[in-house]
């Protein structure tokens, strides 16, 4: 297989923004803060530790159903879905109001034809606070992090003022100031990098939501960087020679020169095949595909279900479901093991697997609950056995995974 | 979470282009369903409009037809190459899932080429293992046109130019000789 002399960096675009004329002047068709998937301004936008930067739905998607998952900017492996960033998502809606919209709209459309939803932001601030308590405490992960005056912005057309960003819109939660090489943990909360040593040096805290920030030390997210750097240049700079000044303080440099190794963490993957369960994610650190054992939910109805990893349904601090689910502490939960490999799979070479379970497939209804033994039967068939919501776009996807199957070997012939 | 796949492949049959990017004919009434593949459509329309307001010298590329799904790609061979003065062209095909699979280049004019077999398939990791969804139509074509000039002689589709790639002299007039280019 060749390797293509990559003429540049995947994502990488050389728009630059709206360089001149001070903060404020164009925020409108500025953009700077385009998702490199699908194109568009970002929508709940999710920050990977590498420091980039996708819609959720584009990081979703893209995440590899049995193995760690790759940035699509710097390949950069990782293994876990982030949180959405609510400093980008409340940033975002208030420098592009209008497009912002549009995008939650086209998105929503998406989501109900799906049946799969997002997690509500600003929403849920404001009219499911009067729903059972149990509930609240689950789903208020942010709302403390979030000064109440950022409800009443969703009114798209109130600011007009020159600065529709503020400085506490971009604080550091521990320094109190203007972010400063801004970085992100998995929980979706902002911290300058050079504060975060004093969270923990071997697995960050989060001061915020007190979840531990799993895989690699979080590098600086440079598109915000950037734009803080643009937007408030005094202040960026006098952070600057502050931070520089402190910096010996510290042992980890606030760069983002690849302070976390990319190495380590990967490559005992054949090894441990046997117990990972296939496109299953835990709703409460984000780790995808769950290694070990799965905790599924009896009582939540949603779709996409809701399930926890190992460590994760032991632990206390329980954050809310990934996409909007109602789950309460009170449901039910238990072992399941139906969508590890099944027995006849497994010392198989990964890629046949993946040849039979593209990603885009329904693996977690295909090994759905009935038992380990009939699933050498045609895929087909247990699709359609299981009553779920949409029968007829279950079978469009079998007849395209078959199709997807076909072509792989083709190609994997051919090269 | 369980990844309730996939809302976007569903269709192996692609829906037509809906709208605006393509040429004049009105779009194919064809499938009924609209809102299947309908990022796919945007994202692909999004592309279109970048290619079209500042292309890149030696690559371009269009839709064929109504169908925004199947592409239409040419890229010149750069200067220096045994490729200098060819240009090619390449049909591009993708999917519902794409951008999170990669779409399906071949060769439309012959290629003689180490990593392009007799049926214009093209042996390219980007195409393949080391895709990534922030790839898109430009980068490809560039990716293909560097191809042309570096190629990866450990893994050849073509022995045949492989083993002449290094009589370039010998190489060039292969290529000429069997360049055909579109009509």
């Amino acid at each position: 297989m060749a390797s293509a002399g990559h003429p540049r960096e995947p994502g990488k675009k050389e728009e630059v923004a709206n360089t001149a004329s001070g903060p404020g002047a164009s925020d409108l068709d500025d953009p700077q803060f385009m998702c490199c998937v699908c194109l568009d301004l970002l929508y709940k936008p999710v920050v990977i530790s590498c420091g980039h930067m996708s819609c959720f739905w584009c990081v979703q998607q893209a995440m590899h159903i049995f193995q760690e998952s790759h940035c699509a900017v710097c390949r950069q492996p990782y293994k876990h879905f982030p949180s959405i960033c609510q400093l980008m998502h409340h940033l975002l809606l208030k420098l592009e109001p209008a497009e912002y919209k549009r995008r939650e709209k086209e998105i929503l459309e998406e989501e109900k034809r799906i049946d799969t939803y997002s997690p509500q932001i600003i929403e849920f601030l404001n009219s499911k606070n009067n729903e059972a308590g149990s509930d609240e405490e689950f789903r208020n992960e942010d709302s403390e992090t979030e000064p109440p005056q950022e409800v009443s912005l969703d009114g798209s057309t109130v600011d007009e003022h020159p600065k529709k960003i503020k400085l506490k819109d971009v604080s550091c939660p521990l320094c109190k100031e203007m972010l400063y090489q801004p970085a992100v943990l998995n929980c979706g909360h902002v911290y300058c990098v050079s504060c975060l040593p004093s969270l923990n040096e071997e697995a960050p805290k989060c001061h915020v939501c007190g979840s531990l920030h799993p895989g690699d030390f979080p590098n600086v997210c440079l598109d915000l960087d950037h734009f803080l750097e643009e937007y408030f240049p005094a202040e960026y700079e006098s952070r600057g020679q502050k931070v520089q000044s402190k910096k010996g303080q510290f042992n980890r440099e606030g760069s983002s020169s690849g302070t976390s190794s990319a190495k380590g963490s990967s490559r005992a993957q054949h090894a441990d095949a046997l117990d990972i369960h296939i496109s299953i994610g835990c709703d409460s650190c984000g780790v995808y595909p769950i290694r070990g054992e799965r905790y599924k939910c009896k009582d939540c109805t949603e779709l996409i279900g809701f399930d926890l990893c190992g460590t994760c349904y032991r632990s206390s601090s329980k954050l809310p479901g990934r996409f909007n689910q109602q789950h309460t502490p009170d449901h039910r939960m238990e072992l399941d093991n139906s969508a590890l490999l099944p027995s006849f799979l497994r010392g198989q070479e990964l890629q046949m697997i993946e040849a039979l379970i593209a990603p885009g497939t329904m693996v977690p209804i295909l090994f759905g609950n009935q038992g380990m033994d009939d699933h050498d039967e045609g895929q087909g068939e247990a699709v359609v056995e299981e009553p779920v919501v949409a029968p007829g776009d279950m079978l469009h996807i079998v007849n395209n995974n078959q199709e997807i199957e076909e072509d792989n070997g083709e190609e994997e012939h051919e090269a | 979470m369980a990844r309730g796949e996939n809302q976007e492949a569903q269709t192996g049959n692609v829906p037509a282009a809906s709208s605006a990017a393509a040429g004049p004919k009105p779009a194919a009434a064809g499938s009924g369903k609209g809102a299947e593949g309908q990022s796919v459509v945007r994202r692909l329309q999004s592309e279109l409009m970048a290619l079209m307001m500042g292309g890149d010298p030696g690559v371009s590329a269009f839709p064929e037809g109504d169908n925004i799904f199947n592409w239409v790609g040419t890229i010149a061979g750069s200067a220096g190459t045994a490729y200098e003065g060819t240009s090619y062209r390449l049909a591009l095909a993708f999917t519902a899932e794409y951008p999170y699979k990669p779409p399906k280049v071949r060769f439309d004019t012959p290629c003689f080429h180490p990593n392009v077999d007799a049926h214009g398939n093209i042996c390219l990791d980007i195409l393949q293992d080391k895709w990534s969804s922030a790839y898109d139509v430009r980068t490809i074509l560039l990716s293909i046109q560097s191809l042309l000039g570096e190629p990866n002689n450990d893994s050849p589709l073509n022995t045949q130019a492989a083993a002449l790639w290094a009589n370039q002299e010998e190489f060039r007039k292969m290529v000429e000789k069997l360049y055909k280019p579109a009509a």
